[in-house]
C-alpha cells in the first residue's frame, strides 16, 4: 500500500516536472512553427502568400476578411531589409516578429507617410551604422530596431468584398524584400 | 528485484505520460491567465508579445499562429453568449449593442480551432462594418443564424458548438484597454432548430 502511494507521488511530481519542461521547451524545440512553415514555401526575402484558409496557406490568418503576405529575414546574412509595397488596399497593416514568433512592432496605413509601405528592419549596429550615412532608398522609412537578427515581416491587407479583389491582389504582389 | 524495476517503469511511465497530456490539455482547452473578459467575449491583448504566458507562448508556437500587433487590431473571442450558454451553429442569435471606437471591425462565426466556418454558397463567411445598418445612435443588430434574416444577417450553420470573432481593427481605445470602460455588445439566443 505505502508501495502505491510513494509510486503515485513520484508519478505526479515526475508529471509536474515534465510538463513544466515540455511547456519551456515548446517554443525553443518546435518545428511547425511559423519561422519554419515559411521557411518551406519560400527562401529569405522572397515573399510569401498568407491566405485564411488552413490548407493553402502555410501560416493561416485568422480573419477571413484579410488576406496577407510574408517574409522571413535574416540580417546577418543580407543586411538591412527593406521592404516596401504599393498603395491601393483600403486598409493594410504591418507586423514585425521575431525568430519565434512574437509581435516586437505593428503599424498600420494610417502611420505610414502617404499610406505607402515603406520599412526597414535592421539591428542596433547596423542601424548606428545607417545614420553615419542614409542611403537614399531608405530616407522616407520607418525603421523598427530588432535585438535578434531573424525574424517575419507580414502584411495584412483588408477585403471587404470580392470586388475588392484585384486591388487588394495587386497591393500583395506588390511587397517587395529586399537588402540594402 | 524485479518489484523494484516496476515499480520505477511505473513511475516514470505516470511522470511522461501525464506531464505529456496534461500539457497536450491545457493548451487545447485553456484560454489563457491574461485575458481581458468583457462579458461573454474575451480578448488577450498580451498575445503573441514577449510579455504573454507561457501557455500562450507555447500554443501559438505549436500552431504557427501570427497574432495580431497592438496597432494593428484585438480579436474578442465569444465561445458562450450573454446567459452563459454555449454557442450552437443550429441556433439563432441576436448581437446588440454598442463597440469601442475603431476604424472597421470584422464578424465571423469560428470552429474550436479557431478557423472560420465555412462559408455558405454565395455568402460571405462573415459580416463588417461597412456592411452593417445601424440604427440613429450608433448601436446596431446582428442575427447571426442559419436561417436568412432580414437586417444584418450573420449566416451560420452546421452542428455542434461554434464561437463568434469580434475583430477590432486600428482602435487606438484598446492600446492598454481596461475591462470597465471596453462596451461591448450583448449575445442573446432567440430560438433553435
Amino acid at each position: 500500500m505505502t508501495r502505491a502511494f510513494h509510486i503515485l507521488v513520484l508519478g505526479v511530481v515526475g508529471a509536474a516536472i515534465v510538463h513544466i519542461a515540455i511547456l519551456m521547451l515548446l517554443p525553443v524545440l518546435s518545428e511547425r512553427d511559423a519561422w519554419a512553415r515559411l521557411a518551406s514555401q519560400g527562401d529569405l526575402r522572397q515573399p510569401v502568400r498568407l491566405e485564411p484558409s488552413v490548407e493553402g496557406s502555410p501560416v493561416p490568418l485568422a480573419d477571413p476578411f484579410f488576406l496577407g503576405g510574408g517574409c522571413r529575414f535574416d540580417l546577418h546574412q543580407h543586411g538591412v531589409l527593406h521592404v516596401t509595397a504599393g498603395a491601393g488596399a483600403p486598409f493594410w497593416s504591418v507586423s514585425v516578429y521575431d525568430r519565434r514568433g512574437y509581435n516586437l512592432y505593428s503599424f498600420n496605413d494610417r502611420t505610414a507617410a502617404g499610406g505607402r509601405l515603406d520599412l526597414a528592419v535592421a539591428t542596433s549596429a547596423q542601424l548606428t551604422e545607417l545614420r553615419r550615412e542614409l542611403p537614399d532608398a531608405l530616407a522616407r522609412s520607418i525603421f523598427v530596431e530588432v535585438d535578434n537578427p531573424q525574424g517575419i515581416v507580414v502584411v495584412r491587407a483588408f477585403r471587404p468584398d470580392p470586388t475588392f479583389e484585384p486591388v487588394v491582389e495587386r497591393f500583395l504582389g506588390s511587397i517587395a524584400c529586399e537588402a540594402v | 528485484m524485479m518489484r523494484l524495476v516496476s515499480s520505477v517503469g511505473l513511475v516514470f511511465i505516470l511522470a511522461i505520460g501525464g506531464g505529456a497530456a496534461s500539457v497536450h490539455v491545457a493548451l487545447d482547452r485553456l484560454a489563457g491567465f491574461d485575458g481581458l473578459t468583457v462579458g461573454p467575449w474575451i480578448a488577450f491583448p498580451n498575445r503573441g508579445t514577449p510579455g504573454a504566458d507561457p501557455y500562450s507562448k507555447a500554443r501559438f508556437s505549436r500552431n504557427a499562429e501570427l497574432p495580431l500587433g497592438k496597432a494593428e487590431g484585438l480579436a474578442f473571442l465569444a465561445a458562450a453568449d450573454s446567459a452563459g450558454e454555449p454557442l450552437r451553429r443550429a441556433c439563432s442569435y441576436r448581437i446588440e449593442g454598442r463597440l469601442p471606437a475603431a476604424r472597421f471591425w470584422t464578424l465571423y462565426p469560428s470552429d474550436a480551432q479557431a478557423r472560420p466556418l465555412p462559408a455558405q454558397k454565395l455568402r460571405w463567411p462573415g459580416l463588417h462594418s461597412m456592411q452593417v445598418l445601424r440604427r440613429a445612435d450608433n448601436s446596431f443588430e446582428i442575427v447571426a443564424s442559419p436561417a436568412p434574416h432580414p437586417g444584418n444577417w450573420l449566416s451560420t450553420g452546421g452542428a455542434g458548438t461554434m464561437n463568434l470573432v469580434l475583430t477590432l481593427y486600428d482602435a487606438p481605445a484598446l492600446g492598454n484597454p481596461d475591462a470597465a470602460e471596453v462596451e461591448l455588445p450583448l449575445i442573446y439566443r432567440t430560438g433553435c432548430e
